[in-house]
Order: C-alpha cells, then sequence, then structure tokens
C-alpha cells in the first residue's frame, strides 16, 4: 500500500510496529511525525544523535543544518561522523549516515550555519526546529525566528557533564530571550564535553519535540529540564515568559 | 538559617562544586547572598554573576526552589526559601 496523507504503508507499520504500541502514539500520531519536517541545527555532539533519533522515529523529512569539515577533535561525540569523513563536509556525512539508517525519509543538507541572511528560510520549511548550536548569536536567530513564524523550537544545551533542554512554543512559553535577554558575555565557543552527556541530552530533546509533533501528553512547557550526569539528577525548572521580552511579548 | 546554593554550567566550573549550603542572616536577600559569595569565590564568579556595575547579570537564571525568579534580581526575598539554583548560560551543541 502507498503512502497516504493519513495512513501508514504497510512498509511503515512493520518499521514502526514496537513504536506504533507506546500508549498515546498510535498510527495516528506515526502520521504526524511521517509528516512533519524536523530542521536541527547544528549537527554535532548533540545535534547527531539529536537527528539521528528523529530518523529513528520516523520523521517525514529532516533538515540538517551545518556548515564546515569534520575535525579529529569532533569525533569524540558527533557519531553520525566517522574517522574516514574527517576534512569532508559535516553535513554530508550526517546525511549518508542517516540514510543508511533509514533509507525511507527525506534528508535535505544546508551546508552552513543559521545566519541573518538564511534564518528566515529555513524556518519557514520547517514544522518544527531543534537548536543544538554552540554560539548564543545563532541561537538567538532561531527563536527570533521561530517566534516571527510561531513554529515550535526545542533548545537544546550542554556543558561540562550536565545539560538542559526547553521546549518553547511561541505566544505559549517563555522564549529564548526571555531567559537570557542578551548574547552571555563570558560564553566560550570552546566547553568540556563527553559524547555520552551531549547525546543523553540530546534524546532528551528528541523526545520533546517528539512529544509535541505526535501530540503526546506531557511536554514540558514553561520548564527548563535540567540534567546533571555527574549526579545522575535531574530537575524541572518552572520558567516564566517575560513582559517586555523584545522578542516574544506581542504574542 | 540554612541555605542550598545550586551552582550550574560556568558557575559550578568556578566554585569547584555544584551544591554547597550557607548560612544566612534573616532578612537577607539574594544580592546579599551573592556578595557573600563573591568574596569566597573572587574575580571569576563576580565576572559570571555580576555586570559591569555591580548588578546580577540579565542573562544569570536565579531559581528559587524549583521557579525562576522573574523580575528585579535585585531586591529578590529569601524568606522561606531553601534552595537557590544559580543557573549560567549554556549553549554546547
Amino acid at each position: 500500500m502507498e503512502d497516504i496523507e493519513n495512513e501508514l504503508s504497510d512498509r511503515d507499520r512493520a518499521i514502526y510496529e514496537w513504536q506504533l504500541n507506546v500508549p498515546g502514539l498510535g498510527e495516528q500520531g506515526q502520521v504526524k511525525l511521517r509528516n512533519s519536517t524536523a530542521l536541527v541545527s547544528r549537527i554535532g555532539g548533540l545535534g547527531g544523535p539529536l537527528a539521528l533519533s528523529l530518523a529513528a522515529a520516523g520523521i517525514g523529512k529532516l533538515i540538517l543544518v551545518h556548515g564546515g569539515h569534520l575535525r579529529p577533535d569532533d569525533l569524540n561525540r558527533q557519531i553520525l561522523m566517522r574517522h574516514d569523513y574527517l576534512g569532508k563536509n559535516r553535513v554530508d556525512a550526517a546525511a549518508e549516515t542517516l540514510r543508511q539508517f533509514n533509507p525511507h525519509i527525506e534528508i535535505e543538507t544546508v551546508a552552513e550555519n543559521f545566519t541573518e541572511g538564511n534564518a528566515a528560510d529555513l524556518v519557514e520549511r520547517a514544522d518544527i526546529v531543534f537548536d543544538a548550536a554552540p554560539l548564543f548569536e545563532e541561537r538567538f536567530l532561531m527563536n527570533r525566528e521561530c517566534v516571527l513564524q510561531q513554529k515550535p523550537l526545542i533548545d537544546c544545551a550542554m556543558f561540562n557533564m550536565e545539560g538542559q533542554v526547553i521546549p518553547i512554543v511561541p505566544g505559549e512559553t517563555a522564549c529564548l530571550a526571555c531567559l537570557y535577554p542578551e548574547v552571555p558575555e563570558h560564553w566560550k565557543r570552546r566547553f568540556p564535553v563527553i559524547g555520552a552527556v551531549s547525546a543523553l541530552i540530546a534524546n532528551i530533546g528528541a523526545m520533546e519535540g517528539i512529544k509535541l509533533i505526535a501530540g503526546l501528553s506531557g511536554v514540558n512547557l514553561n520548564r527548563l529540564i535540567y540534567f546533571d550526569t555527574l549526579a545522575m539528577k535531574l530537575q524541572k525548572v518552572k520558567i516564566v515568559r517575560n513582559p517586555d521580552c523584545k522578542i516574544c511579548k506581542k504574542l | 538559617m540554612t541555605l542550598t546554593i545550586d551552582y550550574t554550567g560556568q558557575l559550578a566550573s568556578v566554585v569547584g562544586a555544584s551544591e554547597e549550603a550557607v548560612e544566612v542572616a534573616e532578612g537577607d536577600s539574594v544580592a546579599d547572598v551573592l556578595k557573600g559569595r563573591l568574596e569566597v569565590y573572587g574575580e571569576k564568579f563576580g565576572e559570571l554573576v555580576f555586570d559591569g556595575e555591580g548588578r546580577i547579570r540579565s542573562t544569570l537564571l536565579v531559581v528559587l526552589d524549583g521557579e525562576q525568579a522573574a523580575g528585579d534580581k535585585e531586591n529578590l526575598s529569601l524568606e522561606g526559601v531553601k534552595v537557590l539554583m544559580l543557573m549560567t548560560p549554556i549553549a554546547g551543541g
């Protein structure tokens, strides 16, 4: 049976059989996943495992956004990469791995990072955006565009042995600029990271996005999910919208 | 009263711990406690917590008993608060 808009094909039923048994998901939720386009920026230690989990879940289309080439110091955490990709375009390497893993989803690559010039167009092409960028300038661009276009944004971040995920639904939740009204002065591009930590945080982000897309309950709106892997402590911090937020106050 | 302070991100690195217990006096505000920790942990702590005018940074999330403190951070009361969590921004990818 061919894919039609509101039904799964026999092939998809076979692939996602175990997932279809998840309470609340079912065929209807799986169809929503299949009919969705998710953008992931960037495809590093966080974005790589995040994209892999979205591909496993059967998101219909992934847009992978990441500029630059693979370096040796990426390989402790960027699990979509391989040593023989060194020096090659990172986003193409990620797409190749994902296509091998799930050839039935569509993957588009954008070999550049978020900029003022491409942000609006990139967000417009997606139903949901996953933020795994290392710089606040990029994060704020994604946040601004998602708020303007009223698209959900799953903001994922990590540092050292800890990480956090903030599901953002414009108009309903605090946005990134509500929490951080300016670029943090002391954040540095280079940060300590173990791959298992970034993958763990990535999968928390993936789950929040999957719940949101599939219409499952339990999305942590107006919560910052914080995980300390050293103490193995998970905490959900209640966050609030800033009524004076320069990005989302009009929504 | 005893207050637990949870540190995250770069602040935990500077302090060298993710948690500590401190004694605070009745009527102390969040700002009072932070000024006290500045004396213990020094300049690096100060850079992450205070801006150039000595005010609590706009990008520092101040969390009281699990809830982000909104509004003016300079006059946040600690009355009845058991855990003060200080979260510096992180963006690692």
